[in-house]
């Protein structure tokens, strides 16, 4: 099942899964959008600008970065090959420009970010799926009995870890009950994702190793976890001193 | 739940899996893909071994040292046909740096009479190799034309590139990288 899920949306088709999750996120996050006190109108408003700052931003800086390859081609700044981009640069740019277009229209930060929690989390599902028609972030070899042949070796089924811990994500945060601070879900969501990277990273066959073989992907992760927590501890405070 | 509570879970939380990296580290080389050949970003690239449509043999392994892009395609494929003349253009101007293409033609599910002709008309000095028997289509796990390979001089495949037609841009990024 798995090898004729990955020959019909075998690369470049992957990004429809994609394109999809975003689709499906962004109707979940429209439905609790008003519940923040936000108009749907802003909410899609943000997502769009931040969409377009991804494109063009993720473009410009990779011509920006290779500067030499695109003086002697200036036209392929209009390639159709997605691989001329700066995915961490896109999303940077992505965020500054969210940030900004929430700044101008004088959005609530952390309600904003509530309400794009829903998204953020189909979002991660759309990625991990993604990654399974690829075959990109794949696991370290197995002989457990649930492994997948992947490249040539059988490995453990990363991309499955990573879709069942981003369901259960998303369920957490959507039929979460109960009145918290403003970006409780967005916290939570962070932080239950990048806890289950830590854990989950264990299992992937494509590490980037620092020193001692520890897992660069995993110390980040566990950053991010610590600034999560701690923020989510800051916002409670705030909210009982107010 | 109460604020001292929570701050101990927090802390458990942050001690546990801060622990965990630690343990999890990899110790075996696991992360270590390059050693198994596999047509996928950082593994050892499959090995190539076919004729020219001149008869004489090559073969990837024998190009270790050299950074090699294999690209295969077919001629009723029109993304391949529009992008042959930049890698043509790319493969003249780095060639003397030690950089090499394989444009493996799918013989197999291609019309052979139009082969040389096309390299020909479009003055393509590379190897042309022919797989006539699918043997590269299936270690190279093909699903779409064109798929594109770049391999650096230790036989590492650095980057996949399926689609087309690449851009001169992008050929120039990535043959500079596999150059290094």
């Amino acid at each position: 099942m798995i090898t004729l899920f990955r020959s019909l949306f075998a690369p470049p088709r992957h990004l429809v899964l994609l394109l999809a999750a975003l689709w499906l996120g962004l109707y979940l996050s429209e439905k609790r959008v008003e519940r923040q006190g936000i108009s749907k109108d802003s909410l899609n408003n943000i997502v769009f600008y931040s969409i377009l700052g991804y494109i063009i931003g993720g473009r410009l800086l990779f011509a920006l970065t290779n500067l030499s390859a695109f003086t002697q081609s200036p036209l392929s700044v209009f390639s159709i090959n997605i691989d001329l981009f700066d995915p961490i640069g896109a999303l940077v740019i992505a965020i500054l420009v969210g940030f900004v277009y929430g700044q101008r229209q004088n959005l609530p930060f952390w309600s904003t970010l509530d309400a794009l929690a829903p998204l953020f989390a189909v979002l991660a599902m759309g990625l991990s799926i993604s990654h399974l028609a690829a075959g990109t972030a794949f696991g370290s070899p197995t002989t457990l009995p649930w492994g997948i042949h992947l490249w040539n070796a059988t490995r453990h089924p990363s991309q499955v870890y990573e879709l069942i811990t981003s369901l259960l994500v998303f369920g957490l945060i959507w039929f979460r009950k109960g009145d918290s601070p403003a970006g409780s879900d967005f916290l939570l969501f962070v932080a239950l994702t990048a806890g289950a990277h830590v854990f989950l990273e264990a299992f992937r066959g494509d590490s980037t190793l620092i020193f001692g073989g520890i897992r660069f992907a995993q110390l980040i992760a566990w950053i991010v976890l610590a600034f999560a927590l701690f923020t989510s501890e800051v916002i409670r405070r705030q909210e009982i001193v107010s | 739940m109460q604020q001292t509570q929570r701050r101990i879970i927090y802390l458990l939380i942050l001690m546990l899996s801060f622990g965990w990296i630690f343990v999890s580290a990899d110790q075996s080389g696991a992360s270590t893909s390059g050693k198994i050949p596999a047509p996928q970003q950082g593994f050892l690239a499959p090995d190539v071994e076919l004729k020219t449509p001149k008869g004489e043999t090559v073969k990837l392994s024998d190009l270790r040292g050299q950074a090699v892009l294999v690209n295969l395609w077919a001629t009723w494929c029109s993304p391949c046909r529009a992008e042959m003349q930049t890698i043509e253009t790319v493969y003249y101007e780095y060639k003397a740096q030690g950089f090499t293409v394989l444009a493996v033609n799918m013989t197999y599910q291609d019309d052979p009479i139009k082969i040389m002709p096309f390299v020909s008309e479009n003055g393509l000095t590379f190897p042309t190799l022919l797989d006539e028997t699918g043997e590269i289509a299936n270690a190279y796990q093909l699903k779409s034309l064109p798929s594109s390979y770049f391999i650096n001089r230790e036989g590492i495949i650095t980057e996949v590139v399926i689609g087309g037609p690449m851009s001169e841009a992008l050929l120039r990024t990535r043959i500079e990288e596999i150059l290094k």
